[in-house]
């Protein structure tokens, strides 16, 4: 099928506010602030079944309901731009080449919410990104878009910039409240949840950025129309990022429920020198492995959930031939050490002490009790910290052990491994 | 291998002073001569409520809570004296968990 974010192929260059238009951009917000009350907005938005794309995976409506029915005032809104995760280039992609796309959903998003200021929170990294939605938010101003009464509606809404640092734990939704409010980026505790006592303890709609581009395009079409991509519980589509274990490394837009096989074949080529596949990660470092058996396992939420693993952001990583697991789930345990922010004890602990237990077996020391260890660590930590964070490093190693305990034994045997 | 005094450095731990109490051990330990003991750094034991903690291996001797005046009780233990039960508040499942960590080299 064609995307929808993107319906004639990934956006090269950036789209202007006079190519947008010409393609019927800003029209959804234009009929909405004509004829929709942001409770109609809001109503559609929970009918089309939108999920998150930053990872979580939670009903975008659902979630703005909390914030739009809050008595408290103002409402915030917060388009995070903080992404961060190894191999996640989408919403990078997004805000470069679409940024009037973005910034449709953004403001339709505020104005559902009936929120008064929406921050652009954007990783400060990503200095092209920073620039067009500069230009973007400029051009849009100008068109009267956003600013006071827009479209001379009774309907105003700021929209500054903010940019993110550049850390993993930036990007969780209260680490990005804190920056906004001229702090350290240290997730908060949750409750209360920022939907409802979020920035400066106002009702706050955070969304991923992937997440708003999906905004204008139930607007204009319809949920009903939404509801006919993707399968009943994942509805639309998501964009999922490919590395350089296949032969065409890139950023790809599917329905939700198409194959895992398709995205690997058909979109990335297959493996790169046709390596045979040792081990699927569907949904980036805190997702589990899946055996290659699962290859033809759909795209979406539930299916990858209930063969054990999650589709986290849509960054789909490959273990072939001739890699080691025990080196990747390394790896992957050293990122979520150094990315701990270092606030909650037990994610410290944990982080720190399955890093150093993965380079214990890595260089084949340590006893072989050492791989009993794992899970009563997991098990210790569970939910002891303010953020998902602490939760993350368990998944690649347990299904990593369990797919290939074997390895794991070898490489502490020998201090070596197999593939070497 | 040499005897460990392990004292863990983790937030909780070090707000509480463990940097200071793992100084003074290391300091004292040198004055008294025990060439067979090291004291370490730990990144954590799990027991921050009840910090600062010291685990002495392969003794499994655990020490919660520890102040600068418990350091004549630890030290004496540690030189061959008796074990200080008093400071010993951990959960026998907790304690498990970590003696095993460090039976299986996990330092």
């Amino acid at each position: 099928m064609e995307g929808i974010l993107f319906p004639r192929g990934v956006a090269e260059g950036k789209e202007s506010l006079k190519e947008y238009r010409a393609r019927g951009g800003y029209g959804a917000l234009e009929m909405a602030l004509r004829e929709l009350s942001p409770a109609r907005v809001l109503q559609e938005v929970i009918d089309s079944g939108l999920r998150g794309r930053g990872g979580a995976g939670f009903p975008t409506g659902r979630k703005w309901a909390f914030t739009a029915e809050s008595a408290e005032q103002p409402h915030y809104l917060v388009l995070n731009g903080g992404e961060d995760e190894p191999g996640s280039k989408k919403d990078r992609l997004l805000m470069e080449n679409l940024p009037h796309l973005v910034l449709e959903g953004v403001i339709l998003a505020a104005y559902a919410v009936r929120a008064s200021r929406a921050y652009l929170y954007i990783n400060a990294n990503y200095k092209n990104a920073i620039q067009n939605m500069t230009g973007a938010l400029q051009e849009a101003g100008k068109a009267g878009y956003w600013g006071e009464r827009v479209l001379g509606c009774d309907f105003s809404l700021e929209l500054p910039i903010a940019p993110a640092p550049p850390d993993y734990v930036a990007g969780e939704d209260t680490a990005a409240l804190e920056v906004i409010e001229k702090k350290d980026p240290l997730p908060r505790q949750k409750p209360p949840y920022p939907a409802t006592a979020g920035l400066f303890g106002k009702p706050t709609a955070v969304n991923n950025v992937e997440t708003l581009a999906n905004v204008p395009l139930i607007i204009a079409r319809g949920a009903k129309w939404y509801r006919s991509i993707g399968t009943r519980e994942s509805p639309g589509t998501m964009i999922f990022s490919l590395g350089e274990e296949v032969k065409r490394p890139g950023i790809y837009e599917l329905a939700f429920g198409t194959p895992l096989r398709f995205l690997i074949e058909e979109c990335g080529g297959g493996t790169r020198d046709d390596k045979p596949i040792k081990a699927v990660l569907p949904g980036g470092p805190s997702s589990a492995f899946l055996p290659p058996e699962k290859i033809d396992l759909p795209l979406d939420h539930d299916s990858l959930r209930a063969a054990g693993s999650s589709i986290g952001c849509g960054v789909v990583r490959l273990i072939t031939a001739g890699s080691c697991v025990v080196e990747e789930t390394l790896r992957i345990a050293e990122f979520f050490a150094a990315e701990s922010c270092g606030q909650c004890p037990a994610c410290r602990m944990e982080t720190n002490i399955l890093a150093t237990m993965l380079k214990k077996v890595q260089q084949g020391q340590g006893g072989a009790p050492i791989l009993e260890q794992f899970q009563k660590v997991i098990e210790f930590n569970k939910g002891k910290g303010f953020c998902n964070l602490v939760n993350m490093p368990g998944p690649p190693i347990e299904s990593a052990l369990k797919l290939f305990r074997s390895d794991f034994e070898f490489h502490l045997a020998n201090g070596r491994c197999p593939e070497a | 291998m040499k005897r460990l005094c392990l004292v863990c450095q983790n937030v909780d731990c070090k707000n509480r002073g463990s940097e200071e109490i793992m100084n003074e051990l290391e300091r004292r330990v040198a004055e008294k001569g025990l060439a067979d003991l090291e004291v370490r750094p730990y990144m954590c034991f799990g027991a921050c409520q009840e910090g600062p903690n010291i685990v002495l291996y392969p003794e499994k001797s655990w020490y919660a809570g520890v102040k600068k005046e418990d350091l004549d009780d630890i030290l004496s233990h540690i030189s061959g004296g008796q074990e200080v039960k008093m400071l010993d508040t951990i959960d026998s499942s907790l304690k498990e968990l970590i003696y095993q960590l460090l039976d299986t080299g996990v330092f």
